[in-house]
């Protein structure tokens, strides 16, 4: 017997609870119950044998734990513990068609960003266990509530077995998991990695998951999973409300959902497996026609292609000299500033294009890509020329992206296209090939066909397939503005695929370019456009995408385009009063107000000149009374942050006229490794930035040779080390130390709430900072 | 999930250092739009146990395999039959919405990073009153929690593990004993079948009391 025959069947039968079975049978609370399959065997046997007699197809082993995590401090390693229990599992299967499963639950930590375990260090610990359990027939990975989690473990089954692979994750009454996965993003990524059956299971009795299922039904055409708890537990006898037979009744009622797998979590056992039986025994499964849309998603938010959305294009250093220096400089702060000031605009998926000559386009793709979907939940567009940048990225990335691009040469597709099938990726075609760019809507058009026709031989979804018919531009080549049109609308007719469309190209060399690249939008948009790239920042582009969504009928009782604009007139007018000074604005925390003043201020000033009367004295009057008492913490930092304001546009005009004289030196800062908490290192960076210090800030949670390399790379003299928690402070000590161990030539000052001057001096820091405007008088004492 | 309708603002800006004399008017519209938007994100949830103890030299948690060691935490207990072990959190929600406040206004960060820290202290305490309620105990300890005093903080993980935090509230530690969530907090409450004696709270009996923020401004903690 093998999955694929088992499919065959009807429903396959799962097994119950291990977990209550051993508790009944007197195990204590926090015990490691997986090790039971060395010291009690025969325990374990009986008890999937129980689930056997009772009808389940498949078992799953008592490995659920069974990781280098929660085995650290335990006598046996994770393969002794996962093959003595696949071991039980098979014995007690013997003379049956019944199937062992390797069952594998998270991992018991919290992948970055908001934890501190590495998606590279995940996929290992499963890796591991997946090697270990290699005498199983099938592989398991349930009880999930982070997709990304999900993501390292199926990565680690598909590569590194040949076994198919079921997911269940569980989810709460909100129809979301504890991190905030919603379904379909689940069903998205999933389907897409190349799960073999994907569901639900814990958390729930079987009543509450039915609004799940139904969900999940209308996402995913794979064999579906349910594998509820047996109602809801009391929190003192830890006793479950629902009986057998009733779970069994819910679980029939699931049927019109196409339910395939079932099977019993917490506080179920064999009675339950035996009632679900005969209730399904006169039941047929139901196939249910679906639809599933174009879509791609990130963990929490699904994006469907069925009105025009908008992809934001600024994250993408071309022709931007900002940008550049942000990148070579490593300043993720930058491009996530890019990130969320292009969502407010409406972004709706994000373009991420980090390619420059001199710098590691991997390395900085794969930070960027973890560092926005940290605090961004809108989808991306992974945009690289280098199919090594585009498979590192979609490694890493949490979701289901859409990758920028293949063209119609047979390298490009032959290279790309098994990544994007490998990874379950939508893809954007471009309509070129090594002759360039086509002159004819027409051949362009079989390029498009070209495309999608690789495409599909490699398994790739028509609805994953995207095209782009390419913008030129129309002060050179005017009569191509039609073709492009053209094209678009005979792809989108003819093929039946989504159409993209870089926008602002359109107007190069000509004056008035926003009036030409919208109208251009809106032509584009009537022709059958679903994807535009454009700047979203700019009003009238994203105004133009909303208006036509209105029009067009897809925003329904208008109800987008009056949230978005409905109060503009109201906004407008309160703006309206006096006139401040910048160093008012900077006192009082006005931060619009400071920009303005600012850009005003440039017309008769230069820059150096507003930073040293107003902009350095008003912070040292925000100093001083922070330090008097007469203000305090976020008052201090609200100036800082006005302050920075103004220095942004100051930026901008000294970017422009290549002139560095503002920068006064550079500072590493980081909170050290195992520590989450930077709000303090990001005031002192704010402040510090503020004096005109080039900080790099290296974030959270950062490696000692991290701090190292940014050291060495930047030639800097001046660290500034963070640790919050008397746990990490060892941490900070090993930073120090390796810094000193290379004989790096810098200053180290330190701070932090548990820190103290007598412990910064012992573990080798030249300064004990203890609080941000401490630390701009250490920067002024050592950098000047 | 719990439903929270206000935080207590004003031990938010204790948090911060905030004094008597100071003049806030610049940073209200911050705050109360910190507050709000802290409040649609956060999903607070707690799960408990309710056990009893075993006092050797050591406190053990019957049917579980967690032991309290410390002096601190058998003073603490001295007068207790059982416990109720508490684990409570935030969700990474408002984890991801300060990461995100970090990038646009690190004013808003800060103010809602206290914000967070007085609204988990505010879940703790609904908490407790609804688990007194639901199991009629009359007479508790405050709150202790690993780290403070003597007990360990590496207690964290069979903590965690013997709740069943993870699965029941999404509930984490790292390798640095972090929580994680890390708006969270985990701790042991008395159970007594007698009125409890006043207990001595604060610095003097504080682990933390060398190097402690607010008392380095002057401040208290507020426990």
């Amino acid at each position: 017997m093998d999955f694929k025959k088992l499919l065959k069947k009807d429903y396959i039968i799962l097994d119950g609870a291990m977990g209550t079975m051993l508790q009944k049978a007197g195990l204590k609370l926090g015990g490691i119950p997986e090790l039971l399959s060395i010291t009690d065997p025969e325990k374990i046997i009986g008890i999937h044998k129980s689930y056997i007699e009772a009808g389940s197809d498949i078992i799953y082993a008592n490995t659920f734990g069974a990781n280098s995590y929660k085995l650290k401090d335990c006598k046996y390693s994770v393969s002794e513990v996962i093959q003595a229990s696949v071991k039980c599992a098979r014995k007690a299967c013997e003379g049956t068609d019944t199937l062992t499963a390797l069952d594998i639950g998270p991992i018991g930590q919290l992948l970055e960003p908001t934890g501190t375990l590495a998606f590279e260090d995940a996929y290992d610990i499963f890796k591991e266990q997946i090697t270990a359990g290699h005498d199983a027939d099938i592989i398991v990975l349930e009880t999930m509530t982070d997709l990304y989690e999900v993501k390292a473990g199926l990565l680690a089954a598909k590569e590194n077995s040949d076994k198919p692979v079921i997911v269940t994750m569980t989810f709460e009454e909100n129809m979301r998991t504890f991190t905030g996965c919603c379904i379909p993003s689940m069903a998205l990524t999933l389907e897409g990695l190349g799960a073999d059956a994907i569901g639900v299971n814990c958390s729930l009795g079987p009543k509450e998951l039915i609004p799940i299922i139904e969900e999940l039904s209308r996402w995913t055409e794979l064999p579906i999973v349910v594998k509820p708890n047996a109602g809801l537990p009391d929190p003192v006898t830890n006793e479950y409300n629902v009986s057998a037979d009733e779970f069994a009744g819910y679980i029939a009622e699931m049927n019109r959902y196409g339910i395939r797998l079932v099977g019993g979590c917490c506080g179920t056992d064999p009675d339950y497996i035996k009632a679900t039986v005969k209730a399904l025994s006169n039941l047929k499964p139901v196939s249910i026609h679906k639809n599933i849309p174009s879509a791609i998603c990130s963990p929490t938010m699904a994006v469907v292609i069925d009105r025009p959305r908008i992809i934001g294009e600024r994250i993408n250093p071309t022709g931007k000299k900002l940008f550049k220096e942000a990148l070579k400089n490593k300043n993720i702060e930058y491009i996530l500033g890019q990130a969320v000031e292009q969502i407010q605009g409406g972004a709706e998926i994000l373009d991420i294009n980090v390619g420059l000559p001199d710098i590691d386009e991997r390395e900085m793709m794969v930070r960027v890509v973890k560092a926005v979907q940290g605090i961004a939940e809108t989808p991306l567009q992974i945009d690289s020329t280098d199919p090594e940048v585009l498979e590192a990225a979609l490694r890493v990335y949490n979701g289901k992206p859409l990758v920028n691009s293949v063209n119609g040469e047979e390298e490009s597709l032959e290279r790309i296209l098994p990544l994007i099938k490998k990874y379950g990726a939508a893809v954007l075609g471009l309509t070129l090939d090594k002759n360039g760019i086509p002159k004819k809507a027409d051949e362009r058009f079989e390029i498009a066909r070209k495309i999608m026709n690789k495409a599909l031989e490699y398994g790739i979804a028509k609805k994953n397939i995207f095209i782009d018919c390419l913008t030129l531009t129309a002060s050179a080549e005017q009569e191509a503005v039609i073709e492009t049109l053209n094209a678009l609308e005979r792809v989108k007719k003819e093929l039946g695929l989504k159409t993209v469309l870089g926008v602002s190209n359109i107007s190069f060399g000509l004056p008035n370019r926003g009036l030409i690249n919208s109208t251009f939008l809106t032509m584009a948009l009537t022709k059958g456009l679903d994807l535009p790239i454009i700047n979203p920042n700019m009003e009238a582009m994203t105004g133009a995408v909303r208006a036509y969504r209105l029009l067009a009928g897809h925003d329904r009782n208008s109800s987008e385009f009056i949230e978005c604009y409905g109060s503009q007139l109201q906004e407008k007018a309160e703006k309206k009063d006096a006139d401040y000074s910048l160093e008012y604005a900077i006192e009082k925390g006005l931060r619009e107000k400071a920009r303005e003043i600012t850009s005003a201020l440039l017309e008769r000033h230069d820059p150096m000149h507003i930073i040293n009367t107003m902009i350095i004295p008003a912070l040292d009057k925000a100093g001083e009374d922070f330090e008097a008492g007469r203000i305090f913490l976020p008052q201090l930092i609200l100036s800082a942050g006005v302050a920075q304001e103004a220095f942004e546009v100051l930026k901008e005009k000294i970017a422009s006229s290549n002139d560095s004289s503002v920068e006064k030196g550079k500072i590493v800062l980081a909170t050290v490794k195992g520590d989450v908490h930077d709000i303090g290192k990001n005031i002192v960076r704010v402040l510090l930035e503020n004096y005109g210090y080039n900080v790099i800030d290296l974030g959270k949670d950062v490696e000692h040779a991290e701090v190292l390399r940014a050291v060495r790379e930047n030639d800097c003299h001046l660290v500034g080390l963070s640790a919050l928690m008397t746990t990490t402070l060892g941490s900070m000590a090993e930073t120090i130390r390796l810094l000193r161990e290379h004989g790096c030539d810098c200053k180290i000052m330190a701070g932090g709430a548990v820190l103290t001057p007598e412990y910064a001096k012992k573990i080798g820091a030249d300064y004990y900072s203890k609080d941000a405007k401490q630390s701009v008088d250490i920067a002024k004492e050592v950098l000047g | 999930m719990v439903k929270i309708e206000s935080i207590n603002t004003d031990e938010a800006l204790r948090y911060m250092g905030y004094k008597e004399n100071i003049d806030i008017d610049n940073i209200k519209d911050i705050i109360y739009d910190c507050e709000n938007r802290l409040l649609s994100a956060a999903e607070p949830r707690y799960c408990y146990k309710i056990a009893d103890i075993e006092r050797s030299e050591k406190i053990s948690v019957k049917n579980t395999d967690l032991v309290l060691e410390g002096k601190s935490i058998y003073g603490h207990l001295s007068e207790c039959r059982g416990v109720i072990l508490l684990a409570a959190t935030l969700s990474d929600k408002a984890d991801r919405l300060i990461s995100l406040m970090n990038v646009t206004d690190v004013t808003s960060a800060l103010i809602t990073d206290a914000m967070a820290s007085a609204m988990t202290e505010q879940l703790c305490d609904i908490a407790e009153e609804e688990i007194r309620r639901e199991n009629g105990i009359k007479y508790t300890t405050f709150r202790f929690s690993p780290g403070y005093g003597d007990l360990p903080i590496d207690i964290q993980r069979d903590f965690i593990k013997v709740l069943s935090a993870e699965k029941k509230i999404g509930l984490t530690v790292n390798d640095s004993n972090i929580l994680i969530p890390r708006k969270s907090v985990t701790a042991v409450i008395g159970i007594s079948d007698k009125p409890l004696p006043k207990q001595k709270r604060g610095c003097a009996v504080c682990s933390m009391k060398d190097s402690c923020q607010y008392r380095k401004r002057g401040v208290h903690c507020g426990l």
